[in-house]
């Protein structure tokens, strides 16, 4: 069975600009895949070209089977899209909205209309549903709007920045909608973000785009891992600093760490934490604190841009 | 398919007939102002009727108006379809819209069709009004029902128009800036005073206006009474600018689909 998506260097130029450049993609059926870089890095570009909106300058690109320069109407009927800043009628009632969208993707109206109901549902608008979308607040906007996206219950969901401007609780809530959707239906989900804590907690596999280019891709934790080993900071007391640091040494560099700790890089990684604490426990040493803290998504990013993505350092 | 064409259709008017009900500033100026100016005018110049040469006898200067005042108010509302299209392009409805698979026929039609819905609701409400203040329609009912597809097809002519700056440019400001084109256009022409009695380049223009070509048959309609002539010679100058302007509709929407690819 061949991936929802697959793209072989898709490109796309407006003018002299190069927004996206010979770009690969390869998503497997049901895995949530983020699409993560900072604004104008060519994300949007690459979900319009994906979803049928905009042509490709050069390669191609498959979504759901289907090539989406020659079969563009068949891939249409195959995905739900819901689009970065898409306008959402405020003079419209969810309701209404839901039952057009039916329509446009040819729901007879009997189901149509049940499909509206436990979508509202799904997305925690019942109550809301006869309101007009300008009364919304904006987390009910994009609720409603991934909502419209699963009418037709897509094989594939593009979700192009769909916690942009929204505040924590709402966008935590969107969070949790996207994985339901994932893990009840197994719906292929292309998400792109900015917000490296949303790759994260969502994306089981992060592609990081910049200028137009991928420069890493791979699951979060492992692009984590590339960057570099995790720091292990033990705190103990002042008597059993030196041989505390005798036997933390067996297990990574010496990091800088303040009074009473001792920081190493744990060249083991995560898992590795027992064995220093059962050797630190078997030296006799009493362990007043430890922490442990992993590269983030932008030790990543730095890595490969030299840059830090906006709200960095998670 | 066919039958899921034509339900895509019938519900994407529906939304823009809703959008318009449910922003009374869109629909209400083209309703107030044309019984604004018919007030005016009945009341200033009710004697311009018994000018030497006037081409009725017999009438009030409402009657000779009623046409006028209708096709003006519908025109007037023609830019609406057009302009909450642009709206739908400026805000990314659009996309919604061109990412679903929804016939791209259908997004023109709906508006065309809107804008005829617009017209028959627009004429027959400013008609019922004229008739309310003793406005006679001598050709009755086939006289009325003529005025109003002649004035809906005439939003449909206009508002292709429209349709097609919209498409152009995605512009809400450039649609909504062709209203004083239109303001003008009905004043140079026999709207408001018959050509007949116009000199110069005034009455030159204005007989060579296509609006003057719809507003006196349907307005001999009124007066005198339903002629299958008149008829057809207002519905076929209607269609006729319609079809240009459809035409031109039907250009800008491939030319933004494939400047979109």
């Amino acid at each position: 069975m061949t991936n929802p998506i697959e793209a072989t260097n898709l490109s796309r130029s407006f003018g002299d600009l190069l927004a996206v450049d010979s770009i690969d993609l390869s998503i497997s059926s049901g895995e949530v895949f983020g699409f993560l870089g900072p604004n104008g890095a060519g994300k949007s570009t690459a979900v319009r070209m994906l979803t049928t909106l905009l042509k490709p300058s050069s390669g191609s690109a498959r979504v759901a089977g289907f090539d989406v320069v020659k079969k563009p109407s068949d891939v249409r009927k195959k995905i739900g899209v819901a689009l970065q800043d898409a306008a959402i009628d405020p003079l419209m009632t969810g309701n209404e909205l839901l039952r057009l969208q039916c329509v446009l993707h040819g729901l007879p109206k009997r189901s149509g209309k049940k499909r509206c109901g436990e979508l509202l549902e799904r997305v925690g608008l019942t109550a809301a549903g006869d309101r007009r979308v300008g009364t919304y607040s904006g987390g009910m906007r994009r609720r409603l709007d991934l909502a419209l996206s699963l009418v037709h219950e897509p094989e594939v969901l593009f979700l192009d920045e769909p916690t942009t401007g929204l505040d924590p609780t709402s966008r935590m809530a969107l969070w949790e909608e996207v994985r339901n959707l994932n893990q009840d239906l197994g719906t292929t989900v292309f998400l792109t973000t900015q917000y490296l804590e949303e790759a994260d907690q969502l994306a089981e596999r992060i592609a990081i785009i910049d200028d137009g280019k991928i420069v890493r891709e791979g699951s979060p934790a492992s692009l984590k891992s590339a960057v570099g080993a995790p720091t292990l900071r033990v705190d103990v007391s002042e008597d059993d600093l030196p041989s505390a640091r005798t036997v933390m040494n067996h297990f990574g560099e010496e990091r800088p760490a303040r009074r009473n700790r001792i920081a190493i890089g744990l060249v083991s990684g995560t898992p590795g934490i027992t064995d220093v604490m059962k050797a630190l426990e078997g030296a006799g040493i009493e362990i007043q604190h430890v922490e442990l803290d992993e590269p983030s998504l932008d030790d990543v990013f730095a890595d490969a841009t030299g840059r830090r993505l906006e709200g960095g350092q998670v | 398919m066919k039958k899921n064409v034509f339900a895509q259709v019938i519900k994407l008017s529906h939304r823009s007939i809703l959008g318009m009900l449910r922003q009374p500033q869109s629909w209400a100026p083209g309703l107030f102002f044309p019984l604004l100016l018919a007030a005016v005018y009945s009341s200033q110049f009710s004697k311009a009727v018994t000018i030497e040469g006037f081409p009725f006898q017999d009438v009030s200067f409402l009657d000779f108006v009623l046409p006028a005042c209708v096709i003006q108010g519908v025109l007037f509302g023609s830019t609406n379809s057009a302009s909450d299209l642009a709206v739908d392009i400026e805000n990314s409805f659009m996309d919604r819209l061109l990412v679903s698979p929804v016939s791209r026929g259908s997004i023109l039609l709906s508006r065309l069709a809107s804008a005829f819905m617009y017209g028959v609701a627009q004429a027959a409400i400013l008609i019922s009004i004229f008739v309310l203040f003793g406005t006679n329609i001598s050709g009755g009912l086939p006289s009325i029902i003529s005025i109003v597809v002649v004035a809906a097809l005439l939003s449909v002519a206009m508002g292709s128009f429209g349709i097609a700056i919209a498409l152009r440019t995605g512009s809400q400001e450039v649609v909504q800036s062709t209203f004083p084109l239109i303001f003008v256009a009905v004043f140079v022409s026999s709207a408001f005073f018959p050509v007949q009695l116009m000199e110069g380049w005034y009455g030159a223009i204005a007989r060579k206006n296509p609006l003057t070509w719809v507003i006196d048959p349907t307005r001999r309609m009124s007066i005198h009474g339903f002629s299958w002539n008149d008829l057809g010679q207002s519905v076929g100058i209607v269609l006729a600018i319609a079809s240009v302007g459809i035409g031109i509709s039907i250009l800008q929407l491939r030319r933004r689909l494939v400047r979109a690819q």
